[in-house]
């Protein structure tokens, strides 16, 4: 890892770049617009503008927050000194490409088709590599672990056919490698982001997996390992009911995230806010950062901040297409404002 | 034999207490230099970074990368003290015992310490002021107070050092 006082340029470019982060003003107009045309007319006044020119039609504005994504992360990696702090955080586009490529491989043994329409380019690999990679068999060059594992998961499907498994086990290599990136890059607070992501990953299973009603039992193998908050104490929140969560893990930063669990009415409902507590409480592990000039973990904090913009444009754009209310798609803005 | 062994003696102890003085003079010229050297190059990445994205903010920027450079000029300032006070600007010759020459040396090192450490933390101060003002231009005045705040050390080092040397009567 390079030191932190090699970061005095990168923090500053990005702390001026955060300035074309789109505000609440901007996200309160695209609120109020009429409909999706009058949306996507406040978003071409933003930085988004040069790639909504480039939009087919109104309903390909996700093709617009994508490549909106890139440039940014293609720029944030050509003057950071450590890249891998970058890598980090496009990971996880890498493994989501990963599951698009077996699940269409699995439709498509079973005679349904291919959907290469839901890969993006925001990985650490092109989309183009992985289907190369996969459709000639040559697993040798994959990077992250998956050089072996998506061999075995393959021979899996042949004998299981069960694709929540398969799942399972890309999220657990997912973040292992992960952690072992941050690990490498030797900061505490890079390695502390990392754990706060999987315990928010772990929460949001719990959940899920609560309004399944899956049975305790088979709770443990969908939560992953190396979380700020151990496997075994989640575990021991299934016996509990939701309203006890925030006091049994008051002790850690996740309570505020989980103080969503008090009032119940809806649990669809439940589930919107508490995600978006948790990636809220991802934000505020590496918020301190932005008060040094020389912070590496500055460069994860910047990139959370526009991910949660692109995601807060896109629930705006998918619900102007859909006609929600604005009052319901306020509720599930993300924090993004510096 | 003794006679010139003890002439080149006290040849050289009447040199070497300006030469001592020269020796400080030096130091706090070249300590205090360096760190605003240092001291600039901090800003000067935080500056770069963010004109980069706003070239436009280079006056504001500008205006806080040369707050580092102050300590250099001090330190060149003592230094022309130092070296004026034995003599070697022009003026009478003045004779600079080895003690004196000590004195005079030890009257530099408040500014050359203090200068050098001030340099330093001045433009990482700065920096700081420089991230302010690319999201707050228009809070550039208390940019502008909050790295001229370790200033103060630096000028109290000068002042020191300054009485300190009146101080030595040659």
């Amino acid at each position: 890892m390079a030191q932190a006082e090699s970061y005095g340029y990168t923090v500053a470019r990005l702390r001026a770049m955060e300035n074309r982060l789109l505000d609440s003003g901007a996200f309160q107009r695209m609120l109020d617009a009429e409909d999706l045309q009058g949306a996507l007319k406040v978003l071409n006044e933003t930085c988004y503008s040069s790639w909504l020119v480039e939009m087919k039609n109104e309903g390909a504005f996700d093709g617009a927050i994508e490549a909106e994504l890139n440039y940014v992360y293609r720029e944030t990696e050509q003057f950071v000194p450590d890249k891998a702090l970058v890598a980090l955080c496009k990971m996880p586009y890498d493994f989501h490409n990963i599951k698009v490529l077996l699940k269409s491989s699995f439709l498509q043994k079973s005679g349904g088709s291919r959907r290469w329409d839901l890969l993006t380019r925001l990985g650490n690999v092109t989309p183009e590599f992985l289907i190369e990679s996969l459709e000639s068999e040559d697993y040798r060059l994959l990077p992250f672990g998956l050089r072996s594992a998506v061999p075995q998961l393959l021979a899996q499907w042949e004998q299981f056919h069960d694709i929540l498994e398969i799942e399972r086990q890309l999220d657990d290599l997912l973040f292992s490698e992960m952690l072992k990136l941050a690990a490498k890059l030797e900061r505490k607070g890079i390695v502390e982001w990392v754990r706060g992501r999987i315990d928010a990953e772990n929460v949001r299973n719990l959940l899920r997996l609560r309004r399944m009603q899956v049975e305790n039992s088979r709770i443990a193998g969908f939560l992953h390992d190396g979380g700020i908050i151990s496997v075994e104490r989640l575990l021991s929140l299934t016996g509990e009911p939701l309203e006890s969560w925030g006091r049994l893990l008051a002790y850690t930063d996740l309570t505020g995230a989980l103080s969503q669990l008090q009032e119940i009415s809806d649990f669809d409902r439940l589930i919107v806010d508490v995600e978006k507590a948790l990636d809220d409480y991802v934000l505020r592990i590496v918020e301190q950062t932005r008060f040094s000039s020389t912070s590496p973990e500055y460069v994860l904090y910047y990139l959370w901040l526009k991910e949660m913009e692109a995601k807060n444009v896109r629930i705006i754009l998918v619900g102007k297409a859909n006609g929600a209310s604005r009052d319901v798609l306020r509720g599930l803005l993300r924090h993004v404002s510096g | 034999m003794d006679q010139v062994v003890a002439t080149l003696l006290n040849t050289m102890s009447e040199q070497l207490g300006a030469m001592i003085a020269v020796l400080g003079a030096g130091i706090a010229a070249g300590f205090a230099g360096s760190g605003s050297a240092i001291g600039i190059a901090i800003a000067d990445e935080a500056a770069a970074g963010v004109m980069t994205e706003d070239p436009g903010k280079f006056g504001l920027a500008l205006l806080l990368l040369a707050l580092p450079g102050t300590q250099g000029i001090y330190g060149l300032l003592a230094a022309f003290f130092a070296i004026l006070k034995v003599g070697l600007l022009g003026g009478a010759a003045v004779k600079v015992t080895i003690w004196q020459g000590i004195g005079i040396f030890g009257s530099l090192m408040p500014i050359a310490i203090a200068c050098y450490y001030s340099a330093v933390a001045q433009g990482k101060a700065s920096a700081g002021a420089i991230l302010l003002i690319s999201k707050r231009p228009e809070e550039i005045g208390k940019a502008v107070i909050l790295p001229a705040m370790v200033e103060t050390y630096a000028v109290l080092a000068l002042l020191l050092s300054i009485i300190l040397m009146n101080s030595i009567k040659l």
